[in-house]
């Protein structure tokens, strides 16, 4: 029984550790899916458009703005918690307008084998990525956050780190969001319509390339928002968007395409198993998704909860 | 991919000598022309790598997006065979080769029932596993550091024996291994086996409906391409003296993606070969002016998927058939000219 109490309190950490995590994979994902689901279209620039949001909120954060200087003097001389909310509305945003404009050459694609899209986006992702580093350099950043969510706090005797709560908290936020969004608004009513038969959706007299337009700007938006919140843990570098993308494929993949909720059980799922794993292998935790995603794509072929889509043909 | 009739049935075609004629002439100019020898060192091992994995995308249509495990493991394979079995050339690039071919035989096992954006996706994450593993197994890859000290062992032919450690002799010597390629693999996409390939591509379920294990088919061409893959990874391990993870990355498996589909593998035997060429020199003379070469390369490759997914074979196919046309309507009209005459 002590043996038993002693496993459960140096679980614990790690369950909550991965609970958390699993939020953030699922708010990762969010964008992702969106795209995949409702436009059938897979954007592996999603990634970059993450970090690209990453890196603009630290722009305008920071005092790299291209301002005249009595101008940025008063921004800067703003409390840091009125800075990082305005950052987190324009960044994502601006990373939005370059959604649009990559959907603009995406949509030239549309109704051809899925795999341009799929070539057409990673091409994105290079150039965005090159232009990151173009721009900023390949050396790491740390996005301030307000001292309100920063720090840690004592919680049977560990140290927590009151930001990935907050984090997390901020997921579970814009995962309900997104939900309420497409399940409760007639916009979301009208985009699902447009992912189930398009040409109805277009006899009915709603324009198709503005709504795909929309998704599309919207997913953005959502990465950048991601980006936002996970730079913090995970630093600001070139690289976050290759690390972002991964994951957010293979919980798409792993919950099943055009499932919601397959996502965010998948995104959790794959957050504990690498916070459990890291416990026992931290050097290869990162390995455990890929074996898991191996292991239900084997025996399932569409995932957790996985539909029939263009996808696979 | 239209071959003609008597091209199609030969070992070697005019074109395959050409190439490999001028190739074997670059070392006498290539460092009048402001290069060096290492670059065709690079590209033709690139374009072996390039020209395996168009088998798989540009011939049966499977997209496989992490090719570069099967690359890096060659590499491995080869210097690790080096150090703890045998310091002998032939049995290292088999043991690169037959590694690659059993590891792709493994994954291939997996994702061979799978089509479309799915089949995508496991080869992306079967790269990973790969990359992942090669990055953290620090006693057997040496980790991020790379493994180290790969020697150019000699070329042995029982009568004479080559030293491969200058450049131009190594050069010479992956020609010669390029050349047995190019003809194997022209061969192989020519024969029944490569045409079932083709009709896979142009559509699965047709093709199984005439009566061919498809299954087999996409299993046994993974295997084969990643073995190809692994010897072009040997000899670039060789090459380097040294094999890293970074040739598994994402990124790394993006650009062989990037390099067939630029020089047109959509549509030729030669597109591999000629983006395989076209990237290293875009990387050694862009990359002279700007830092940021990639992102030229880039925007010229989603450039070539939104307005020409055929690539530069393509333009050049094109150019040559309305070249020929003019030609027959010039002759056309000759005739007409001298019909009228009495």
């Amino acid at each position: 029984m002590f043996f038993l109490c002693e496993t459960g309190v140096t679980l614990l950490p790690h369950l909550l550790n991965g609970l958390t995590l699993g939020l953030l994979f699922a708010l990762i994902a969010l964008g992702f899916m969106l795209i995949v689901g409702l436009m059938e279209q897979i954007n592996l620039a999603h990634g970059s458009l993450f970090a690209l949001g990453a890196y603009l909120a630290f722009v305008l954060i920071g005092a790299r703005l291209p301002l005249p200087p009595d101008w940025q003097l008063a921004w800067l001389s703003l409390p840091l918690g009125w800075r990082y909310a305005a950052a987190l509305v324009f960044a994502p945003l601006l990373t939005a307008l370059a959604g649009m404009l990559l959907e603009i050459c995406v949509r030239r694609t549309y109704g051809k084998d899925p795999l341009y899209g799929l070539l057409l986006t990673f091409g994105a992702a290079m150039v965005i990525e090159e232009l990151i580093r173009l721009v900023w350099g390949t050396r790491d950043y740390v996005l301030p956050v307000p001292q309100g969510i920063s720090g840690g706090m004592i919680f049977w005797d560990l140290i927590w780190s009151t930001y990935r709560f907050y984090a997390a908290g901020f997921a579970l936020g814009a995962i309900a969001l997104v939900w309420l969004f497409i399940e409760r608004t007639p916009y979301g009513a009208i985009i699902k319509a447009g992912a189930h038969d398009s040409e109805i959706v277009r006899a009915l007299g709603i324009n198709l390339a503005r709504l795909r337009l929309f998704v599309f700007a919207f997913g953005t938006l959502l990465a950048a928002v991601a980006g936002i919140i996970v730079a913090p843990i995970w630093g600001i570098r070139p690289h976050m968007g290759v690390d972002a993308v991964v994951p957010a494929f293979l919980i798409i993949v792993l919950g099943g395409v055009g499932s919601f909720w397959g996502a965010v059980s998948a995104g959790i799922l794959v957050g504990l198993l690498v916070g459990l794993s890291g416990a026992y292998a931290s050097e290869w935790s990162l390995l455990s998704m890929y074996l898991l995603l191996i292991a239900v794509v084997t025996f399932r072929a569409r995932g957790l909860f996985g539909k029939k889509s263009l996808l696979e043909a | 991919m239209e071959q003609s009739g008597r091209d199609a049935a030969r070992l070697v075609t005019p074109a395959m000598l050409a190439v490999v004629l001028v190739l074997a002439s670059l070392p006498l100019w290539i460092d009048k022309v402001g290069l060096y020898p290492y670059l065709g060192i690079e590209i033709l091992i690139w374009a072996l790598y390039a020209l395996s994995f168009n088998l798989l995308l540009g011939y049966t249509g499977l997209p496989s997006f992490g090719h570069g495990a099967y690359f890096g493991i060659g590499a491995y394979a080869f210097g690790l065979f080096q150090h703890h079995v045998a310091a002998n050339l032939w049995l290292c690039l088999l043991a690169a080769a037959l590694a690659a071919l059993l590891a792709g035989a493994a994954v291939a096992a997996f994702i061979s029932h799978r089509r479309g954006i799915y089949y995508a996706f496991m080869t992306i994450a079967f790269g990973q596993v790969f990359w992942v593993v090669a990055i953290k197994a620090h006693s057997l890859t040496g980790g991020e550091d790379g493994l180290l000290r790969i020697s150019r062992l000699p070329a042995d032919f029982g009568l004479v024996t080559f030293d491969l450690a200058d450049n131009v002799a190594l050069f010479y010597f992956v020609l010669a291994i390029f050349a047995l390629a190019l003809a194997g693999l022209w061969r192989l996409v020519n024969s029944p086996y490569g045409r079932i390939l083709q009709a896979i591509r142009q559509n699965e379920t047709r093709a199984a409906f005439v009566g061919y294990d498809v299954w087999l088919y996409k299993f046994s061409v993974f295997a084969l391409s990643a073995g190809i893959s692994g010897l072009a990874g040997g000899l670039f391990a060789m090459a380097q003296s040294s094999a890293f993870p970074d040739v598994m990355s994402l990124h790394y498996s993006g650009y062989v993606v990037m390099m067939t589909l630029v020089g047109g593998g959509l549509v030729s035997f030669w597109g591999p070969v000629i983006g395989a060429a076209l990237f290293l020199l875009a990387r050694d003379v862009i990359g002279a002016v700007t830092t940021g070469w990639m992102l030229w390369f880039g925007l010229l490759f989603m450039a070539v998927v939104l307005f020409k997914p055929e690539g530069i074979a393509g333009w050049w196919q094109d150019w040559s058939r309305t070249r020929v046309g003019n030609g027959e309507r010039g002759l056309a009209r000759l005739r007409a000219i001298l019909g009228r005459r009495p």
